[in-house]
C-alpha cells in the first residue's frame, strides 16, 4: 500500500496540482484582460494623508460627473511622501496622478517621473494668469506647466493675541527682537513657560520652509540666481536667524525645548492648549487653531513675518500627471485631463474643489480671483483676515535653489538646523555643513 | 536484530516497479521546486541584486548606473556620518544588550518562584512582544512627549519634577529613551528562554545549596547561573544581532533626531537608501553591516549546535 502511494498517487496528485495551478493562472490572466478591456478607465491617485474623507468625497462627486472613470485612491504619510514616491516611480508601481510640491518639481522632471501638462492639455495654460506668482513659479519649469493647484499657501507668523495682551503688549511683534521681549515678559509673568513653538522634528518637511521664511523676513536669501548657497556667508541673514533660534532655546529659554520631537500637529495642539504663544506655520493652521476644539480657540491672529522686509515663503502643492499615465494610452490621458480639470481647474466656471478646501479646511489657494468670492471672504474672516493675508501674499516668494537635488539636500539641511538650534553645533558650522552637502550634491548630479 | 529490521524496512519502502523510483524522484523534486523557487526569489535574488547594486553608482534621481567597483564601500568607510552613526550604534548595543539580558533574567527568576497568578503575570510580561512595534513606538512617543507626555504629567503631578523632562528632545535623553523602549519591547523573549532554562534545573541542586547555608545570591550565582550558560549565550548573541539591526523603534520614536543623536548605523543606512535615494551606497552600507552580523550569526549557530550536542 505504501509503495503504491509513493510511486503512483503522488505523480497523479502532482499532475492535478499543476493543472489546477495552470487553470487558475489562465483564469487570472483572463480576468485581468476583461478588466482592462472594460469601458471604465481606472486611474491610480496617490496623495499624502491629509483629510482623506474630503478627498474621497471629491472623488465620488467626480465619478458621478464622469461615470466612465474610476479613481483608486492611495495615501501615505506626508513625512515619507518623497521617499515612498521615489520608490514607486522607480519600482514600476507609479500612480497616474499624484500630489506633488514645488519642493520636488525639478527632481521629478529631471527623473522623467511626471509629464508636462501643456503638451497634453494646452487649455490648462489659461489658468496660469489667475495664479499667485509663487504658485505659478512652483508648478512651471523651463516654460512647461507640470501641475494644477491642490492648494497654495504662505508660511505665516501666528500668535495668541490674548496672551500677548496679558503680557502688557499691544498688537503683533514686528521684529524677532520684539518676539524675544514679549516672550521674556510672558515668562516673567508666568503666563507661558515657552512662548515660541516651532516644529523642529527632523523628519517633518515643514522645518526647512519655516527657516526660509524667517530668513526672507529679515531680507536675506538662501541661494543666488545661479543656485549657489549664500546662507553660509559670515554674517548672513541665515546665520543671524539661526543664532537667534539657538539663543531662543539655550540662552533665553523661550523656544519650546520639545520642538525637536514636535511636528506640525503637535505644535498646533500645544498652541491650542495655551502652552505657547508664537509659532511659524503654514497659514491654514490658523483656521484649525481658531475653529478647532482648543482651549484657546478664537484667540489666534495672523501677523506679517517679523523682520525687516516681512517677506515670507509662498508655496504650492499640486496635482501632477505621471509619465506612467502618459504611456498608458489616450483613454487614460483623457481621463487624467478630466480629473485635473475637476480637481485643480474650473468646472462649470467655478474652482469647485479648491474652493471646497478653502471653505472647509482653510487651505490657501493659488487662484487669486477666489479672494473676491463672498463665501470665501466670509469664511476666512471667521478665523483670519483677508486684507492681512493678501498683504503677506504680496511679499511672498518661492523657495530659492529648487534644483533636482533640493529634496535630498533638504533632509541633511534639517538635521544641521536641528543641531544648531539644540546647541550641538555653532550656527556657522551647521550652515557650512549645509553648503558643503549642497556642493557635494551639485557635483554628483552634474556627472 | 536491528540490522534485519532496517533491511526489512528498506525492502518495504523500495518501489516494486522500475518506474516507481523515477516517480519518487519526480515527487521529491516536484514538491521541493516551489520551495526552492521561493527561496531563490526572496533570498538569493535580492542578495545578489544588492551585491551588484553596491558595485554601481545607483542614485534613483540620476539617470544611468555606472560601475564603480568598490567606490561605494570606500565612500561609506570614509564618511563622517557613517562613523558617527556606527559610534552611536556601539553605545546603543553596549547599553541595550546587557539591559535586555538582565531584565529578562530578573523577570524569569521572579516568575520561576511559582507565584500565584503565574499565568496572568506571564501574559503581562509577553504583552510588549505582541504589540506591533509601530503601535508601541507611537504609544511611547505620546507617553514621552516633552509637551504633553503622560509620564511627565504623572511625575509633575506628584512633584517628582519641577518642569517637563525632554525625554525625546535632549541628545542624551533621547538615546536613553530609545534604549529603554527597545529593552521594553525585547525583554519578553529572553524571559521565555531563561524561564525554560530555569525549569530544567533540578530543584535538589538549589535545595542542597540551601542546606549548605548558601544565601539566595550565592545559590543564584553558583548554582543557577552556571546552568543557564547556554540560554545566556544565546540571548547575548541574539540580542546583539537585534541591536545591530534595530530600526523600527528609531523610525517611529525619533526619526534619528534630535540632530543625529539617535541616528544608529541601521537608521543611517535607511536614510541613505530611501531618503537620499542612493541605492548603491545604501547597498554597500548594508553589506558592511551584514558582514558584522554574519560573525554573530555564526557564533549563534555554533552555540545552538553545542547546546544540541550537550543535550
Amino acid at each position: 500500500m505504501q509503495n503504491t502511494w509513493v510511486g503512483r498517487q503522488p505523480a497523479r496528485a502532482l499532475l492535478v496540482l499543476w493543472l489546477v495551478a495552470g487553470v487558475a493562472a489562465v483564469a487570472a490572466v483572463g480576468a485581468t484582460a476583461r478588466t482592462t478591456s472594460a469601458s471604465t478607465v481606472d486611474l491610480k491617485f496617490q496623495v499624502w494623508s491629509y483629510s482623506i474623507p474630503t478627498i474621497q468625497s471629491n472623488i465620488k462627486r467626480f465619478q458621478t460627473l464622469y461615470p466612465g472613470v474610476k479613481v483608486n485612491l492611495s495615501d501615505t504619510s506626508w513625512f515619507d511622501y518623497h521617499d515612498v514616491m521615489a520608490t514607486k516611480f522607480t519600482g514600476g508601481s507609479a500612480p497616474d496622478i499624484a500630489y506633488s510640491s514645488d519642493h520636488w518639481l525639478r527632481e521629478w522632471v529631471a527623473a522623467n517621473w511626471i509629464a508636462p501638462l501643456d503638451k497634453y492639455f494646452p487649455q490648462f495654460k489659461q489658468y496660469q494668469k489667475e495664479w499667485a506668482p509663487y504658485a505659478r513659479e512652483g508648478m512651471t519649469l523651463d516654460g512647461h506647466l507640470y501641475g494644477l493647484p491642490y492648494y497654495a499657501d504662505l508660511i505665516d507668523f501666528l500668535y495668541n493675541a490674548d496672551q500677548v495682551k496679558q503680557a502688557g503688549f499691544n498688537g503683533a511683534p514686528k521684529t524677532w527682537d520684539d518676539v524675544r521681549k514679549i516672550s521674556l515678559a510672558l515668562k516673567q509673568k508666568n503666563i507661558v513657560q515657552y512662548p515660541l513653538n516651532i516644529p523642529l522634528k527632523k523628519d517633518d518637511p515643514w522645518l526647512i520652509e519655516i527657516f526660509y521664511a524667517m530668513v526672507y523676513g529679515n531680507g536675506g536669501h538662501m541661494f543666488d540666481k545661479n543656485d549657489n548657497p549664500v546662507f553660509n556667508k559670515p554674517g548672513s541673514a541665515a546665520e543671524k536667524m539661526l543664532q537667534w533660534l539657538q539663543n531662543a532655546r539655550t540662552k533665553w529659554k523661550i523656544l519650546d525645548p520639545a520642538g525637536p520631537e514636535s511636528a506640525e500637529p503637535d505644535v498646533v495642539k500645544t498652541m491650542g492648549g495655551g502652552h505657547s504663544t508664537f509659532t511659524v506655520l503654514a497659514k491654514y493652521n490658523l483656521a484649525e487653531l481658531n475653529l478647532g476644539q482648543h482651549k484657546e480657540a478664537g484667540h489666534f491672529k495672523l501677523a506679517l513675518m517679523p523682520g525687516t522686509t516681512h517677506s515670507t515663503v509662498g508655496f504650492v502643492r499640486f496635482y501632477a500627471m505621471t509619465a506612467n499615465a502618459s504611456k498608458r494610452g489616450s483613454d487614460v490621458t483623457k481621463s487624467v485631463g478630466k480629473f485635473l480639470q475637476y480637481f485643480g481647474g474650473k468646472t462649470g466656471g467655478k474652482y469647485a474643489v479648491e474652493k471646497r478646501w478653502a471653505l472647509e479646511k482653510g487651505l490657501g489657494f493659488a487662484n487669486l480671483p477666489l479672494y473676491n468670492d463672498p463665501q470665501i471672504k466670509k469664511a476666512i474672516n471667521k478665523w483670519g483676515s483677508v486684507p492681512l493675508e493678501q498683504s503677506q501674499a504680496k511679499l511672498a516668494h518661492v523657495k530659492e535653489g529648487l534644483t533636482p537635488f533640493w529634496g535630498v539636500w533638504d533632509i541633511s539641511a534639517r538635521e544641521q538646523l536641528d543641531k544648531a538650534i539644540l546647541g550641538q553645533e555653532s550656527p556657522r558650522a551647521a550652515l557650512k555643513n549645509m553648503a558643503d552637502r549642497w556642493n557635494q550634491l551639485k557635483k554628483q548630479y552634474k556627472r | 536484530m536491528a540490522t534485519s529490521n532496517a533491511a526489512a524496512h528498506r525492502a518495504r519502502v523500495r518501489p516494486r516497479r522500475p518506474g516507481g523510483r523515477i516517480a519518487a524522484r519526480l515527487y521529491a523534486w516536484g514538491t521541493l521546486t516551489p520551495v526552492l523557487v521561493f527561496v531563490a526569489l526572496f533570498t538569493l535574488f535580492p542578495f545578489f541584486y544588492a551585491l551588484v547594486t553596491s558595485l554601481h553608482r545607483y542614485v534613483l534621481t540620476i539617470p544611468g548606473k555606472p560601475y564603480v567597483g568598490l567606490g561605494n564601500y570606500r565612500t561609506a568607510l570614509s564618511d563622517a556620518m557613517v562613523h558617527s552613526s556606527a559610534r552611536t550604534s556601539l553605545i546603543f548595543i553596549a547599553a541595550a544588550v546587557p539591559l535586555v539580558t538582565v531584565l529578562g533574567l530578573g523577570v524569569a527568576v521572579l516568575l520561576n518562584q511559582r507565584v500565584k497568578g503565574f499565568g496572568i503575570l506571564l501574559v503581562l510580561v509577553l504583552l510588549p512582544w505582541s504589540v506591533p512595534t509601530v503601535s508601541a513606538g507611537i504609544m511611547w512617543r505620546l507617553l514621552l512627549h516633552g509637551d504633553f507626555g503622560a509620564i511627565d504629567g504623572f511625575l509633575y503631578r506628584f512633584h517628582a519634577i519641577d518642569s517637563y523632562v525632554q525625554w525625546l528632545s535632549g541628545s542624551k535623553l533621547a538615546l536613553m529613551s530609545v534604549i529603554l523602549v527597545h529593552a521594553w519591547r525585547e525583554f519578553p523573549l529572553p524571559v521565555i528562554l531563561f524561564l525554560a532554562g530555569l525549569q530544567t534545573i533540578p530543584p535538589e541542586l538549589t535545595e542542597a545549596a540551601r542546606l549548605d547555608r548558601a544565601s539566595a545570591w550565592q545559590r543564584f550565582r553558583w548554582v543557577t547561573l552556571p546552568l543557564l550558560k547556554a540560554p545566556l549565550l544565546i540571548v547575548l548573541v541574539y540580542e546583539t544581532i537585534v541591536a545591530i539591526s534595530v530600526f523600527d523603534v528609531v523610525y517611529v520614536l525619533t526619526g534619528g533626531g534630535p540632530g543625529s543623536a539617535t541616528t544608529l548605523y541601521s537608521w543611517y543606512t535607511y536614510t541613505v537608501t530611501f531618503k537620499f535615494l542612493d541605492l548603491g551606497m545604501g547597498a554597500a552600507m548594508s553589506f558592511l553591516m551584514a558582514a558584522v552580523l554574519f560573525v554573530f550569526i555564526l557564533l549563534y549557530m555554533r552555540i545552538v549546535r553545542l547546546r544540541e550536542a550537550e543535550a
